[in-house]
């Protein structure tokens, strides 16, 4: 398939009820150099998560034994193991509450096949780094020295003030990640704050004007439509 | 859905329709509230004129018990009887009609048997008293059942709006995902065959087609789902502080693929302030003006989407230089299934009726005209709200 193979190929476990989806992911996947194992209902997730190790978990929310959401927060009990939830369209609240609960990230039915195998690897690349912070982090032209706090963009140092800082160190550490508006809310200005939307807004705008090339086509500081924010992470 | 009829008999039918939860009513369950509520869904629950007959009737037949029970009772107990018949009454018919029944036998009971018999006029203290109560008692209990009757009806109304939103809901839900499934799956396929190293140019470019094909699809069944949400009413809008620019380029992305080789630009004013608005319904009435405008303009011909405020509204225009909108068709364009003489096929016909909707849903409006130096611009225009202060560091 179109993409470099992962290395020490990759255990991905698929659960998704449609034989056919199975199938075209199991193929997808595979083609990429990932072990697939399929699951078709949340019992037999929670088993095969369980039985055998898995490096990253794809999971439709619309299961039929049980609530997708409920099969992530039971995973999201005992482990860590990146899980990327399938949704249809018009669930933006189911979304956030799979992000809330734990999600990775998630993928838009119909999806398509490269973007998929995209959000996949970040997926992976997330979950094995988590925990470890490299003191020094590229985006694009800008520059992060987590140990001095300092950001560069082009070589010119940017100013940031604290709570800028603290939005964009949050985007860092969990670059490629989406992370909904109340979790930046919750850890940027504490959880009273979790509803005040204007602030996030607010603050995205002026990052983008530090950080961004072109404010107006922001390729850095991505916005999730109704769900919340994603450091774009190349 | 069809309106709701305050009716008891109506109610109950649809109540048994949608699976009624067990012993659902308020009040206490039991065998006896379980019958007095069999009664109240008697077709007699509605105040009419056989209410009135039954009050009218069971003051004649107690009169004609209670002449024979007065050989043994006297006639304080059987003011009683009396107040024991209209009290059971009240529970299955409304406040008029009691009314009449406590009228007709306390007339009954003051005539036949408070002494002296036969007239209407009464000496005894008590007996005054004991008429007066007897008044107080039936027309307070009457006020209180009906009271109960119509809390009842209004819980039992909401209950079943509600369950009928979330029968709705459901099968939108599952609509959805039947007819979504085999798209992903189609695009699934053809994205994937499209990347696949070792195919042939032109299957890849049949690859790249089926999955254009399998987008448009998507797009119809997306629209077809709106219109079904928006006429079921069922369209709640989810208002939030957002960066306009944000749902603008959320919108084009989507519309991205539609647009068939039309040049398209976004000019969204620096200092636009955040608007309260629902990003998924703006998000989708926006990118259905976009691909309606490249669908109903020659190729070639750019589509420009610009955003300012003009207080105390803030505009969005989607402007194309196409041949424009004939100025006696700019009202029937946003009616579901229009279209116009000479447009291009393709479409549901439901875009426009959509966009609409959705900035109806909160709270803004949409309007069409001609652009200044040709074509036609679709203005979305939303009420700015005041924003509460961000604090400064």
């Amino acid at each position: 398939m179109n993409s470099q193979p992962a290395d020490p190929a990759y255990k991905v476990l698929v659960v998704d009820d449609e034989p056919q989806i199975q199938r075209l992911l199991s193929l997808a996947l595979r083609g990429a150099g990932y072990h697939v194992s399929v699951a078709g209902d949340g019992e037999t997730a929670l088993a095969g998560a369980a039985f055998a190790r898995q490096d990253l978990i794809l999971l439709d929310l619309g299961l039929p034994d049980m609530d997708g959401i409920e099969v992530l927060r039971r995973l999201r009990e005992w482990t860590q193991t990146p899980v990327v939830v399938l949704t249809v369209q018009d669930g933006e609240s189911e979304k956030i509450t799979a992000l809330d609960s734990g999600a990775d990230d998630y993928i838009m039915k119909p999806f398509n096949t490269g973007e998929l195998l995209a959000r996949l690897r970040v997926a992976l690349r997330h979950g094995s780094l988590a925990g470890v912070e490299q003191p020094l982090m590229r985006f694009g032209e800008v520059e992060v020295d987590l140990a001095r706090r300092r950001v560069t963009r082009a070589g010119q140092a940017v100013k940031l003030t604290a709570t800028e800082y603290d939005l964009f160190h949050l985007l860092v550490r969990h670059a490629g990640k989406v992370l909904t508006h109340r979790q930046i809310l919750r850890e940027v200005w504490g959880a009273d704050h979790e509803s005040e939307m204007q602030y996030l807004r607010v603050y995205v705008a002026r990052l983008r004007d530090k950080l961004e090339s072109e404010p107006a086509s922001p390729r850095l500081l991505l916005t999730e439509p109704g769900v919340g924010y994603r450091l774009e992470d190349n | 859905m069809e309106s709701l009829v305050m009716d008891g008999n109506n109610l109950d039918a649809r109540a048994s329709v949608v699976s009624r939860p067990r012993d659902g009513r308020p009040g206490v369950p039991g065998t006896i509230p379980r019958l007095v509520r069999r009664l109240q869904d008697f077709p007699l629950f509605a105040p009419s004129w056989q209410q009135y007959l039954v009050a009218f009737a069971n003051a004649v037949t107690l009169t004609l018990l209670n002449l024979w029970l007065q050989n043994w009772i006297g006639y304080q107990a059987i003011a009683l009887v009396y107040l024991l018949s209209i009290v059971l009454l009240a529970l299955i018919i409304s406040r008029g009609p009691i009314l009449l029944g406590t009228l007709l036998t306390a007339a009954a009971w003051n005539f036949f048997f408070a002494p002296p018999p036969f007239a209407f006029n009464m000496s005894d203290f008590y007996d005054n008293m004991m008429l007066v109560t007897y008044f107080v008692v039936t027309l307070t209990v009457g006020h209180l059942t009906g009271h109960l009757r119509t809390q009842r009806d209004t819980e039992l109304r909401n209950r079943l709006l509600a369950e009928s939103e979330r029968l709705g809901r459901s099968l939108l839900n599952s609509v959805s995902h039947e007819l979504r499934t085999p798209i992903a799956g189609i695009q699934s396929a053809s994205s994937s065959l499209r990347s696949c190293a070792g195919v042939p140019p032109e299957a890849r470019t049949l690859a790249a087609e089926i999955e254009t094909a399998s987008l448009r699809l998507n797009r119809v069944v997306q629209s077809l789902l709106s219109a079904a949400r928006l006429q079921s009413g069922q369209l709640r809008a989810n208002l939030e502080w957002h960066d306009v620019a944000d749902v603008v380029r959320s919108a084009a992305r989507d519309a991205g693929p539609f647009l068939d080789g039309h040049p398209f630009e976004i000019r969204i004013d620096p200092d636009l302030p955040l608007a309260r608005v629902d990003h998924v319904l703006l998000q989708q009435a926006l990118s259905n003006l976009i691909v309606n405008a490249a669908v109903h303009t020659p190729p070639g011909t750019p589509i420009t989407v610009s955003a300012r405020v003009e207080p105390p509204h803030l505009l969005i225009d989607v402007a194309d230089r196409g041949p424009g909108i004939p100025a006696d068709q700019v009202q029937r364009l946003f009616e579901p299934f229009c279209r116009l003489p000479q447009s291009a096929p393709g479409g549901t016909g439901l875009g426009l009726a959509i966009a609409r909707g959705f900035l109806e849903a909160q709270g803004g409006s949409i309007h069409a005209g001609p652009r200044p130096g040709g074509g036609a611009v679709f203005s979305l225009r939303l009420k700015l709200t005041p924003m509460t202060r961000v604090p400064e560091e």
